[in-house]
């Protein structure tokens, strides 16, 4: 399989302080891959690393191939990166910023011009083109901030926090723009505190705490190893005596909690045996666990500390 | 080295400082005029000619490579912190560009700006007074060389510096002397043989003193020399500058 991105071993030190401690990261060309972790755990430096702003301390990394501290021309004209603080160039208005920035990577003012005038209008700021990014409310400069990152039309894009502060009418908006490259090809990095962004977007997730791979695979089947999912069913009256066979549930207040992996293929064989036992049923509900609870578990934090 | 990348960054640069003219060209039309008016006018007429030059034409020279080293100073210092601290510097590491490429850039940007400040003084010296410019060719080649060096010294010390402070202790304890100790207003001739000494070990003496003998062609010392050591000046910091950049000394974590 040819990788966008991979690490081996890859480690930062910050004085002491064990940053990274040996990550191996294979990212698949064309994935849409998902890192998530506290605030903390490694994220933003796993980047900095991959574009160049942070130094290695030991283990290397690449961008398709090219050796990020040995191949560093090559591998940076390959990425775009959006940083998780927004940052701008005060002196120039979008339209001159989204040159220079295309400019930097080697494009040509001319190609440089019309690329910048259609991320500028494919992010709703056409109207702004002569307007400096002080006077630009914080969702318009995050979208601005995205744009930087795509206006070399690099085939991987990395993201770090790109919705942060940013309203759902826009952030559902970046999500289908987003989805949209990736299928034409982008391969995306993403790092997020919205575990819901990470579940609908990303193909891959890997969970990262204290600078440590904790676990790697697709949302679905992380959740199915690892979450817990239930169907509760609130009933009429539930007799101590009666006994739910082959189940794993506990009963409170009339009400059962049925654990099960399966819960939409569970269903009816349960209804079944509840009439059976002439119990009335009076409401189920589905409870499906999420990625959340399986970074909980994992991490014994929440993400959103 | 010369690609769009490059290109581009210089004439960020570049626009950078003429979008704020009225802080970057304007100010040393005004203070040299002064200078000439003041020290030269009023006051020179009482002090004679030296080296048969009279004394309003000889502190010229001096006044632009005062101009030059403040401009071409302030500009890449400035620039470099303000992308320090706004982070917008951030944008430009994770681009294909080179230390060299980047120091560079960062030094043209503030040597343009040294060049075009120290062509003004001479132009508003012409205008003000009867200077007439010995060799133009040389006094570009001064020019040049000294706003590269000192444009070079604002990189290093734009990447050191942690807030503004540290970049105006330079201006303020460090160029104002040397600058008005390098000769700018008399001839180290003038002065006793244990100061003539010291103002040696002063660059900025070698840098005034090959300018006036571009504008001049008076010479305290020699103008070779004086180009050399420039030269030498603006290749090793110039080296310093690049380095720093590579590393991310200060820049990168």
């Amino acid at each position: 399989m040819e990788y966008a991105i991979t690490t081996d071993n890859l480690s930062k030190n910050y004085g002491t302080f064990q940053a990274l401690k040996g990550i191996d990261l294979r990212i698949p060309k064309g994935s849409f891959y998902g890192l998530l972790g506290p605030n903390g755990a490694g994220k933003t430096t796993t980047i900095g690393i991959l574009t160049g702003l942070v130094n290695i301390t030991s283990g290397s990394a690449s961008i398709l191939g090219y050796d990020v501290v040995k191949q560093y021309k090559k591998s940076r004209s390959l990425v775009g990166v959006s940083p998780q603080e927004l940052n701008f160039d005060p002196f120039f208005p979008l339209d001159e910023l989204l040159m220079l920035q295309a400019g930097y990577y080697g494009i040509k003012r001319k190609d440089a011009r019309d690329r910048a005038m259609e991320l500028l209008k494919q992010f709703g700021l056409e109207s702004k083109i002569n307007v400096k990014m002080r006077q630009l409310s914080g969702g318009m400069k995050r979208r601005v901030q995205i744009a930087k990152a795509l206006v070399h039309d690099p085939p991987i894009i990395i993201l770090d926090e790109p919705t942060a502060g940013v309203d759902i009418e826009l952030r559902h908006m970046m999500w289908d723009y987003l989805t949209k490259i990736n299928k034409e090809g982008k391969t995306i990095l993403l790092t997020t505190h919205y575990i819901e962004e990470a579940e609908k977007l990303c193909d891959t997730v890997a969970i990262i705490d204290q600078g440590e791979i904790v676990i790697e695979g697709n949302p679905p089947d992380l959740i199915r190893k690892m979450g817990k999912n239930m169907i509760c069913v609130r009933v009429n009256e539930w007799d101590t005596k009666k006994t739910l066979d082959n189940w794993d549930y506990t009963v409170v207040n009339n009400q059962l909690h049925i654990q099960t992996k399966t819960p939409d293929m569970d269903m009816p064989v349960l209804l079944n045996q509840l009439s059976k036992l002439q119990v009335q049923v009076l409401e189920v509900v589905v409870k499906k666990s999420s990625l959340e609870e399986v970074f909980i578990k994992l991490t014994g934090k929440s993400i959103n500390v | 080295m010369f690609n769009i990348g490059f290109l581009t960054l210089v004439r960020r640069e570049v626009f950078r400082f003429l979008a704020l003219y009225k802080q970057t060209l304007v100010p040393s039309v005004i203070s040299s005029g002064l200078y000439i008016m003041v020290f030269g006018q009023s006051l020179g007429s009482r002090i004679g000619p030296i080296k048969d030059v009279s004394y309003i034409s000889y502190i010229i020279p001096g006044l632009a490579m005062m101009s030059v080293i403040n401009n071409a100073y302030q500009n890449s210092s400035s620039s470099m912190i303000q992308s320090k601290f706004l982070r917008f510097i951030d944008d430009i590491l994770v681009t294909p560009l080179s230390g060299l490429e980047l120091s560079t850039s960062y030094i043209l940007g503030g040597a343009v700006r040294g060049s075009l400040n120290g062509i003004l003084v001479l132009l508003i010296g012409m205008m003000l007074t009867d200077l007439n410019v010995n060799s133009w060719p040389m006094t570009f080649l001064y020019i040049i060389t000294v706003s590269w060096t000192f444009a070079a010294l604002g990189v290093i010390i734009g990447i050191t510096a942690e807030n503004w402070d540290q970049i105006s202790v330079f201006t303020n304890f460090i160029f104002m002397p040397l600058t008005f100790l390098g000769g700018v207003f008399y001839s180290i001739d003038m002065l006793p043989e244990f100061w003539r000494g010291i103002s040696q070990v002063n660059p900025l003496y070698w840098m005034i003193n090959g300018m006036r003998y571009a504008t001049l062609g008076i010479y305290d010392t020699s103008p070779l020399l004086s180009l050399l050591i420039s030269s030498a000046f603006a290749i090793t910091f110039t080296f310093v500058a690049s380095i720093m950049f590579s590393r991310g000394y200060k820049i990168k974590v």
